[in-house]
């Protein structure tokens, strides 16, 4: 399937407006979703302060991040950990189907990481001639429909169970049915096999501390457990931005992140992996590698309003309160990350040449900012993307018009024959089909509130 | 090459926070400040086994362990069962190699700690071969000592760090796996255990 | 208090009855309120579309006009217009010559309900106006100037008005200023929400703090033929029962 690109998101929200099926699944998700983030939160009295105190947890990581990383690698070290860096994408996969093909690995299973979509490294591994089954069930569902996340935390929302049915009965042979729990039992038969059999297991990270070298994941399956603890080999993909100076940290991490992503105050399983095991009789991988991802990332250190991009603990709240996302859904975006920390972190990380209209497609409303654990200010990030933007990318027609506009606004003689003429343009010209498609315009004052004023 | 890769990072890491211009960070809040912990009255055992059952778990208290797992193995009807290699549980089952841990139904762990706020049983893989047994077969049974059961998970982190170097793998698991990605309905029971028994032991 | 109304250039050429409104209810209230003829407009519209010199040049306008006027406050009928004048200092962040100025108008200026409630401790204004109405939180003046209370105990005040609260109140109306005309499906997508809120709520009226929204809202429902009209808190507070 081809996934949609970020070039042409306005194609691609207006495509997403007109499918009311897909519009029908958003609004159930992001409304359910916001409801039960906005219980979750109200449980806890003291929720604002741990917000501000997630914030500074990220604020000195971040300050102080090539301390904290090679604290983090030291440690991680000296456990038995092996650790790889990776300056971008293509290098990531190149280590990682490297690894993979020296361990001679022949059914590789896959958890849930949005970096490894990022980096395409599915791709990339089926490119090199290997196989990999992402054992996350709406990553499950995704991959076997070929098609891109949609949601950072629920990537297939956007469909709803009679087409998942079809998908499983088309790849699977499964009996139709339309019931959710046989839906997930035919999952989970199909995986345990894959399972069983796997020699490489390739995770996410939620959280590397640096005092431990230790990697948290967390997750509500079990795939993530079995992924990191069967095979004989285990891949951790992390983005740099990933750590946090202390093990002491997580309370307050793992109080926010379950509550903002979906309601839950724990999600089932945290994983806390450090290292390799003590002795090769015990369970689990006799090899762990945890591989360091840059991609962008320490780009968006430059800059205070850039660098709490970097705060980002993909929750996923900020998707589930937009407006824009709401109606349009993940795909509309064309990249991983959709919505609103998707906006300001995909001009950022791909470069703002084909990503230049995502930073305008907000209102900015703020309840973004309202509902993110880290206080990210979406909003203030958006006005200074587009501040980087439109002086340089904006159309002549806009960028003058703008000028103009300044003109007239500091110019009382303009600013009066601006009104007047607005009001003949108004009645002799259909103004901006853009608004008057589908809304009613207020006509112009024929005695603006000056002269109403003057003759007071 | 990823030493070359390593220090390009971390040299662009440096580069762009030096060209950074400062700013008002947000005043710190500190590390121990945080919500109340449960009064003194509140019984533990009690806010444990509420937190499990909310989610799915199953829990009993009780001051005969063994009594009670037999019971439940008994009303499960189950013939394969594999334990970890704690010594109180060889008479109940096997302690399987890797190969076979898939052929089991029900899998019989102790627990190293638990978590009274939010219902959770807490493994060490560095105490005890619990690893695989408590995720691979349908069904989960932790017997964990109520004195080892601490009131908040800040606490059991403290409890992890205290001592020696942080074990090699540790898992906190409260209830069984679910998953709410098909049109967002819970559905309990994925990758993991479809039932979690969580056995309170108070008779030390 | 010597007042000095910044009507704002939306109300000023779209819609002269909310400056009409609000100067009658300042009076009302005992406030002398001045009218500076220079004045034009915030800035909004080029400081959220990323034109921030041209912006810059609008705002410095705005704060050299504000600065020799002798009244205690800047009062508006608008929360986006408002919190737009509190960016000031974000806009300056750079200029030593102007950040203090700009920090000096910013905290000089209020948004009228604001004004109202928090500064004068003014909770009745004397109005009346009898129906059901709804109250549309617009975004800038919730999440930017904390106004959620202000309004509703202005309007609760109000002989004769029946009160509702619309369901998601706070969500967005889709204005979003340029994003209105740049995403415009998008946009009355986003409205759509609003306008079915507005229709299950059963009201004659929808008030809110800032016309922009009004003139989301009130396009939209004038395109569907609705009897439902659209109304600025200003407006509303004007209203006596003998006018």
């Amino acid at each position: 399937m081809n996934h949609l690109s970020s070039e042409t998101f306005r194609e691609n929200a207006k495509a997403a407006l007109a499918d009311t099926q897909l519009r029908g699944a958003l609004k159930n998700a992001t409304s359910l979703f916001g409801e039960r983030r906005k219980q979750a939160a109200a449980s806890l009295p003291n929720w604002e302060a741990l917000r501000s105190q997630a914030r500074a947890i990220k604020d000195e990581a971040l300050s102080q991040l090539d301390r904290y990383l090679e604290e983090f690698v030291r440690n991680a070290e000296s456990r038995g950990a092996k650790i790889h860096w990776a300056r971008d994408s293509a290098e990531a996969n190149a280590i990682i189907c490297r690894l993979a093909s020296d361990y001679n690995a022949r059914v590789i299973v896959k958890s849930k990481s949005m970096t490894t979509e990022e980096t395409h490294l599915n791709q990339a591994l089926e490119a090199a001639g290997m196989q990999v089954v992402e054992t996350d069930l709406g990553e499950y569902i995704i991959q076997l429909a070929d098609e891109p996340p949609s949601h950072i935390i629920a990537p297939a929302i956007h469909k709803t169970r009679g087409q998942i049915a079809e998908l499983f009965t088309a790849e699977l042979g499964m009996p139709p049915t339309d019931d959710i729990g046989q839906l997930t039992g035919t999952a989970r038969t199909t995986l345990r096999n894959r399972f069983a059999t796997a020699d490489l297991g390739i995770s996410g990270v939620n959280f590397a501390i640096a005092e431990t070298g230790t990697i948290v994941i967390i997750e509500n399956e079990g795939n993530i457990r079995l992924t990191t603890s069967l095979p004989r080999v285990h891949i951790a993909v992390m983005g740099i931005e990933k750590v946090i100076p202390r093990f002491a940290d997580l309370d307050v991490f793992l109080k926010l992140l379950p509550r903002s992503g979906t309601g839950q105050q724990l999600t089932t399983y945290q994983s806390f992996i450090t290292g390799t095991k003590r002795n090769a009789a015990d369970e689990g991988p006799d090899e762990v590698h945890i591989l360091l991802l840059d991609n962008g990332r320490s780009r968006m250190l430059a800059h205070p309003v850039t660098r709490q991009s970097l705060a980002c603990i993909r929750c996923g709240a900020c998707l589930n309160a937009c407006p824009v996302y709401q109606q349009v859904g993940g795909h509309a975006y064309g990249s991983v990350y959709p919505g609103p920390i998707g906006a300001v972190i995909t001009p950022q990380l791909m470069g703002i040449q084909k990503t230049s209209q995502l930073p305008y497609a907000s209102s900015l409303c703020g309840a973004c900012r309202e509902v993110c654990p880290v206080k990210i200010d979406i909003p203030r990030l958006l006005l200074h993307l587009r501040a980087e933007i439109s002086p340089r990318k904006g159309s002549l027609a806009e960028r003058l018009a703008f000028k103009f506009w300044a003109k007239v606004m500091t110019s009382p003689a303009l600013y009066r024959m601006s009104a007047v003429a607005g009001r003949v343009v108004q009645r002799f010209v259909p103004i901006s089909r853009a608004w008057t498609s589908g809304r009613d315009l207020r006509p112009i004052e024929s005695k603006s509130f000056h002269e109403l004023w003057t003759n007071e | 090459m990823s030493s070359e890769a390593r220090q390009v990072i971390l040299d662009s890491i440096r580069a762009h926070l030096a060209a950074s211009p400062s700013y008002d960070v947000e005043p710190q809040i500190f590390a121990d400040e945080r919500e109340s912990d449960p009064p003194a009255s509140v019984n533990i055992g009690g806010l444990f086994k509420q937190n499990l059952e909310s989610v799915a778990g199953h829990c009993i208290i009780t001051t005969d362990a063994t009594d009670v797992l037999r019971q439940i193995i008994t009303d499960l009807g189950v013939q394969r069962i594999a334990v970890s290699d704690a010594p109180e549980l060889a008479e109940f089952g096997v302690v399987p190699g890797a190969n076979e841990i898939f052929s089991f139904d029900v899998g019989i762990t102790t627990a190293q700690a638990a978590i009274a706020e939010t219902g959770t049983v807490v493994l060490d893989s560095s105490c005890e071969r619990n690893r695989l047994v408590s995720v691979v077969p349908p069904v989960h049974i932790a017997i964990v000592a109520a004195s080892r059961i601490c009131a908040t998970l800040a606490d059991a982190l403290a409890i992890l760090q205290s001592g020696k170097e942080l074990s090699p793998a540790i898992t906190f698991i409260t209830g069984p796996s679910r998953t709410a990605d098909i049109e967002l309905t819970l559905t309990i029971g994925v990758h993991g255990p479809q039932e979690l028994y969580v056995i309170i032991d108070e008779s030390s | 208090m010597k007042v000095s109304i910044f009507v704002t250039c939306l109300v000023d050429q779209l819609w002269t009855s909310i400056g009409v409104s609000s100067v009658e209810v300042l009076r009302r209230v005992g406030c002398e309120v001045e009218f500076d003829q220079r004045q034009t407009c915030c800035a909004q519209p080029a400081f959220n579309t990323g034109y921030l010199k041209e912006a810059r040049e609008v705002a410095e306008r705005f704060i050299k006009i504000y600065e020799e006027s002798d009244a205690e406050v800047i009062v508006s009928p608008s929360g986006s217009c408002t919190a737009m004048v509190r960016h000031y200092p974000q806009l300056f962040a750079d200029d030593p010559q102007w950040l203090p100025r700009a920090k000096a108008i910013a905290a000089r200026t209020h948004e009228l309900s604001s004004f109202l409630i928090r500064v004068l401790k003014i909770e009745d204004v004397g109005a009346s106006w009898t129906g059901r109405l709804t109250w549309h939180d617009a975004c800038h003046g919730l999440r930017d100037l904390n106004l959620k209370d202000e309004p509703r105990t202005l309007i609760r005040n109000v002989r004769g008005a029946e009160f509702v609260e619309l369901e998601h109140a706070d969500a967005c109306c889709g204005f979003g200023g340029t994003f209105s005309v740049k995403y415009p499906e998008i946009s009355v997508a986003i409205l759509d929400q609003k306008i079915d809120a507005i229709e299950r709520a059963g009201v004659e009226a929808v008030v809110s703090g800032d016309a922009s929204c009004l003139i989301q809202i009130g396009g939209r429902l004038s395109r569907q033929g609705s009897k439902v009209r659209v109304m600025h808190l200003a407006e509303l507070l004007s209203q006596r029962s003998d006018g």
